[in-house]
């Protein structure tokens, strides 16, 4: 189960925290990652695979004011992505743009679109409506979060609604369900909260605490793939969010990020600070039959890590599958090193 | 020739003619055959014409052949005249003899009829004569008839007069077969005249049979007679009228009373079974309750034997009487294993009611008594073995759950030992009771376990198998393990208290999974492979056998399973606490330091716990660990020491420094073996506490990642970690992990920090020395309090 060095690797200048799939190139296989140092300057660094798929080349390298906590590209516009920084003692949260001829590869200066400056704590993510045409952004701090209506002609970014969650509730994260647009999935300390962004109300909730991170898959809907730090991976049908579909073990130390292939819905990545990824075989579905036997289930523990790529040197915390290519995907290690590998030996017979 | 045949011809044809008709089948096929077809050279058809045939003759042949021919033909003709003349005269003869007959007939019939007219008067005169003799005798004989009627009667009358003495006489000699005839006999005059002429005789012979009728009676119910007699009594009282099915029903509902006297309740079975045991000294003393029901079901199949020779035709309720009683028994068992029954006394009562049973099945084969018993006690033994598989289980579990364990009580008295020891002795002694148990059984020699022998084995395999997978289950259950496995029953439940169950109980369970992996299973597959093997053939078709591989395995798995589910407890609660330090101040604007901050004592605190409970449950690691503690503990500390000296050093100037420093200890990290964090946990008490150290400072690195220090934050920490340097190196096995891991964390914290400048290593050490004072002190006032 060695990662081996099968992956490519990159590295960044700097420690790191997140990656993003660039959706909206349909052309090339990219991700977009950002430097988390608190005292040089941060660099976003748009990277894409070759065609060959055996490099990974820079495409360009931008200058990026704060240090980066969360980046997200947008999915309609290959140009455009969100970040949350922070300087320190604040935070913020900008929409950006990367300027025209971006195929130079010297350092220039990102447009700024729009600043998302209705938050005043800790901000933790900004999630792009999923549907990949509209315009939405979320953006969530510890008590908050907030619906913009982005318009990046006039590079504005409009306040649709706000809400908060309370502080009883420090939200840590979230994810936007892909398959109903009025909802987001949102993580706090003792529970995942299911926002309606309609009537900006709290419908539905899990208790779960310590989750930090969920996403929703995006091939079936009502599942939801949630990682807490003790307990692993849970997978839940949100139909009856009792108890979860299925558990798997997770990683040594805190899971950090799951992410379901875009796919493949049985593949789901996780990420850990025990610096590996693990890729996952959950064919737990919803109708799994209550009458099997307790023989038969214990038949059934099949061991559902496929594979444990573990060539890292620190905690890995950013993942991302690209949705052009659906069996590569990207891991970012705190120490800056991107790595892309393949799941193609792994992929599920079809 | 021809002219010879000419003249030949008219008597010819005439001949030919009578003798054709004479002897032709059928004639009107020979004319016909005549007018139609003319074969000329058939001499013997109808139709055939001599001189066409003559032509014919003269034309086809030659002179040789007619000459032939004629000789020939000359012959036949002789011949057949020759026949000819021999039938006239046969014919003749014939004819002459029957004339001769007639003539004589006609001369024997003359005076034959004066003769017959003499017969005829005589027998009238005959006639006339007898007649005579008639009736001069018919008066007399008349006579006689009369009186021979008359006699006839008054011996009838006679005959009942004496009817009432007579029967007197048989009730006194019990002959009732006479009395009945007798009384039968003279019924119909009873009935005609009873009411007039013979009215007292009829109601004294009445009273008599009454008499008897209620002798037959008495002599039908009571048990004393012999069955042959009581038979006959009924055979009596049928002839005699008197309704013997009401009689019949009365007897069987007797007997269907007498059912629930012969009932084993299940209080009376442990009476039953005591009783048997207590035999041994007090035998005498009264009769036991075993031998009374012995005694009674005995009975009873007498009882049912009687009936069935009395009234053959009251079998099908017998029937249902005797499989009603079988029934009863198996539920009662039934009912009474629902308690903790031992083998032993499961088996006496058995037996009791096995007995019962082919007592019966010998009065009444027909019901196939013995079919559907072996049923039932096939059923009754399998619920048996499953009851006491049940119950081993709840035993070990009662004991682990037994002990109301808080956290002080765990940590301080040694009740998590107290808890393993109980348990593991409850599963050898469980298995041991239980193979004892199983071992009756099987040396049981009654029938009908002989041939459940093959059965029985493969229901304690199939038992075995179940009850440690069902163990493995209620181990992760109690363990709260088992979010996702909630279809074993009460899972749901199970999972809300686990909230509650101690984590030094989660330990104690990993510990009891090695325990029977390592233990308990080889032992029960030893005693399997020892004395209940065989049995394999018919187990395998219901399922898996007791298969002690398999079991090993999920053990294992279990083992290591609540073993690290018991690291995730403790290392969650102590995540909590970090959490808590990490999460509450605002680091970017932290005071300078002035102490320890206290979440360390908390975290040496949780860590003091689990090291006792680990001391408590596991065996101690084989290697090294021991010398080390002591001498080596002042050693570390300097050289932690010189260690931190050599990085203080490194970042005394400035936050330039600091960088360079950083960028050091990043080649450092490149040089450096990569240390291996996350090993595999053994069951030491070692590795145990290791793997928590390990995880918890790796949280702390985690969270400190998360943070941006100023100045003072950046101090703060440095001083926490290196307060804990110390404490934690003492408890630890793997030290270069724990200092890779410590480093980490100051590492991490100062790649966080706006402003790295570490604190001098006098303060530090100054800062050090008076938290330490202070916790001795109170330690110190804590003992007091505790003597005092």
């Amino acid at each position: 189960m060695q990662g081996g060095s099968s992956g490519i690797g990159y590295g960044l200048k700097y420690q790191a925290r997140c990656i993003s799939d660039v959706k909206a190139d349909k052309d090339h296989t990219s991700f977009l990652t950002g430097t988390l140092s608190l005292k040089e300057e941060n660099e976003v660094h748009l990277l894409r695979l070759s065609s060959g798929g055996s490099e990974l080349l820079c495409e360009g390298l931008f200058s990026h004011p704060n240090e980066i906590w969360d980046l997200a590209s947008c999915p309609f516009d290959q140009r455009i992505f969100s970040t949350v920084f922070s300087t320190g003692d604040s935070f913020g949260a900008a929409v950006w743009q990367i300027p025209e001829p971006y195929g130079q590869s010297n350092s220039s200066t990102l447009e700024c679109v729009a600043s998302l400056d209705a938050h005043v704590g800790k901000i933790n993510c900004v999630l792009w409506c999923p549907s990949g045409k509209s315009d939405k952004l979320i953006s969530m701090d510890e008590q908050n979060f907030v619906l913009w209506s982005l318009d990046s002609s006039k590079k504005s970014a409009e306040v649709l609604s706000k809400e908060s969650a309370g502080m009883r509730h420090s939200l840590s994260g979230g994810a936007w369900n892909p398959h109903d647009l009025n909802s987001v999935a949102a993580t706090s300390e003792s529970s995942i909260q299911f926002w309606d962004l309609r009537t900006m109300k709290k419908v539905n909730s899990i208790e779960r605490a310590h989750v930090r991170n969920v996403d929703y898959n995006l091939k079936r809907e009502h599942i939801l793939v949630s990682a807490d730090d003790e307990s692993g991976i849970h997978i839940w049908d949100l139909r009856k969010a009792k108890v979860p579909v299925q558990e798997l073990p997770g990683h040594t130390h805190w899971t950090w990020a799951v992410r379901c292939n875009p796919e493949y819905e049985e593949l789901i990545l996780s990420v850990g600070t025990d610096s590996a990824v693990n890729l996952w075989f959950a064919s737990a579905s919803s109708e799994r039959k209550a009458s099997e036997s307790p023989v038969e289930a214990s038949r059934l523990r099949v061991n559902p890590l496929l594979n444990s790529y573990t060539d890292y040197e620190d905690s890995v915390y950013g993942l991302a599958w690209s949705s052009r290519e659906p069996w590569i995907f990207a891991s970012l290690s705190y120490d800056g090193r991107v790595v892309i590998e393949s799941v193609k030996p792994f992929l599920p017979r079809r | 020739m021809a002219t010879e045949a000419a003249p030949m011809d008219e008597k010819a044809k005439r001949m030919r003619d009578l003798l054709s008709s004479f002897y032709a089948p059928d004639p009107s096929i020979s004319t016909s055959g005549s007018s139609i077809s003319a074969s000329f050279d058939n001499i013997n058809s109808t139709s055939f014409d001599a001189d066409q045939y003559m032509d014919l003759m003269i034309k086809k042949s030659n002179l040789e052949v007619l000459l032939q021919r004629h000789v020939q033909m000359a012959a036949e003709i002789k011949n057949l005249d020759t026949d000819l003349q021999m039938l006239v005269y046969e014919n003749y003869n014939k004819f002459i003899s029957a004339t001769d007959t007639i003539k004589r007939m006609k001369s024997n019939i003359f005076g034959m009829e004066g003769n017959m007219d003499q017969l005829l008067h005589k027998i009238m005169s005959v006639q006339s004569r007898s007649d005579g003799v008639n009736t001069s005798l018919f008066e007399k004989r008349e006579h006689i008839e009369k009186l021979h009627r008359t006699r006839n009667l008054l011996r009838k009358v006679q005959f009942i007069y004496d009817l009432p003495a007579r029967l007197q006489k048989c009730i006194k000699s019990e002959t009732y077969g006479d009395a009945v005839r007798f009384y039968i006999g003279a019924m119909p005059i009873l009935k005609v005249y009873g009411d007039t002429s013979f009215q007292d005789c009829r109601r004294a012979s009445e009273e008599a049979i009454e008499i008897i009728i209620k002798n037959l009676q008495t002599k039908l119910f009571s048990d004393s007679e012999s069955i042959q007699a009581r038979a006959e009594a009924a055979v009596l009282l049928k002839q005699l009228d008197v309704p013997v099915d009401s009689l019949k029903d009365k007897l069987l509902e007797k007997l269907e009373q007498s059912l629930d006297g012969l009932q084993i309740k299940p209080e009376e079975a442990s009476l039953l079974a005591e009783h048997n045991d207590s035999s041994n000294d007090a035998e005498s003393n009264e009769q036991l309750p075993a031998k009374i029901h012995e005694d009674a079901v005995r009975g009873f199949s007498e009882a049912m034997r009687a009936y069935r020779e009395i009234f053959p035709d009251s079998e099908e309720r017998l029937f249902k009487l005797a499989k009603a009683l079988t029934a009863m028994h198996f539920e009662n068992l039934e009912l009474y294993i629902r308690k903790r029954v031992s083998a032993a006394d499961f088996l006496r009562i058995f037996r009791i009611i096995w007995e019962d049973v082919i007592l019966m099945d010998e009065v009444l084969p027909e019901a196939e008594l013995s079919d559907l018993s072996a049923e039932a006690a096939q059923v009754t033994v399998k619920k048996f073995v499953a009851r006491t598989f049940s119950h081993l289980q709840q035993d070990i579990s009662d004991t682990i759950l037994k002990f109301d364990i808080n956290q002080k009580e765990a940590v301080e008295e040694e009740v998590l030992k107290v808890v393993l020891e109980a348990s593991k002795k409850a599963g050898i002694q469980g298995t041991t009771d239980i193979f004892q148990d199983f071992r009756q059984l099987l040396d049981e020699n009654i029938g009908i376990f002989v041939k459940m022998k093959d059965l029985i084995i493969g229901w304690i395999q199939n038992g075995f198998q179940d009850f440690f997978r069902s163990l493995e289950a209620q181990f992760l259950a109690l363990s709260g393990k088992t979010s996702s496995s909630k279809d074993i029953e009460g899972g749901l439940v199970e999972g809300k208290s686990s909230d509650k169950i101690h984590a030094g109980l989660i330990l104690v369970l990993a510990q009891l999974s090695v325990f029977v992996e390592q233990k308990v299973i080889p032992r029960v597959s030893e005693e399997i492979a020892a004395s209940f093997s065989g049995g394999n053939s018919q187990a395998f078709e219901n399922g898996p056998a007791f298969i002690p591989g398999e079991l090993c395995r999920v053990f294992h798995a279990a083992s290591e399973k609540l073993l690290q589910h018991y690291i995730d407890t403790r290392t969650q609660k102590i995540s909590v606490l970090l959490r808590k330090r990490f999460k509450t101040p605002n680091w970017v604007k932290h005071k300078e330091p002035r102490e320890v901050h206290m979440y360390v004592d908390m975290f040496l605190h949780e860590l003091e716990e689990v090291g006792k409970e680990v001391k408590q449950v596991l065996p101690q690691g084989t290697f090294r660990k021991h010398k080390r503690t002591d001498s080596n503990g002042s050693n570390t500390t300097t050289s932690s020491r010189s260690n931190t000296l050599h990085n203080d050093k490194m970042t005394r100037s400035n936050s330039q420094r600091a960088r360079s420093q950083l960028f050091e200890t990043h080649l450092a990290k490149l040089f450096k073996q990569k240390v291996e964090i996350f090993t595999k946990v053994e069951f030491t008490q070692e590795s145990v506490v290791t793997t928590t150290v390990k995880l918890c400072l790796k949280s702390l690195q985690e969270y400190v990642r998360l943070q941006t220090f100023n100045r003072s934050g950046f101090q703060q920490i440095q001083l926490d970690i290196q307060f804990l340097k110390a404490p934690l190196k003492e408890t630890v096995e793997d030290e270069a992990a724990i200092d890779f891991l410590l480093d980490e964390v100051i590492v991490a914290a100062s790649e966080r920090c706006l402003d790295v400048i570490p604190l001098e290593p006098p303060i530090l050490d100054k800062l050090i020395q008076a938290k330490l004072a202070k916790s001795k002190e109170h330690n110190n006032n804590n003992n007091n309090t505790v003597s005092s």
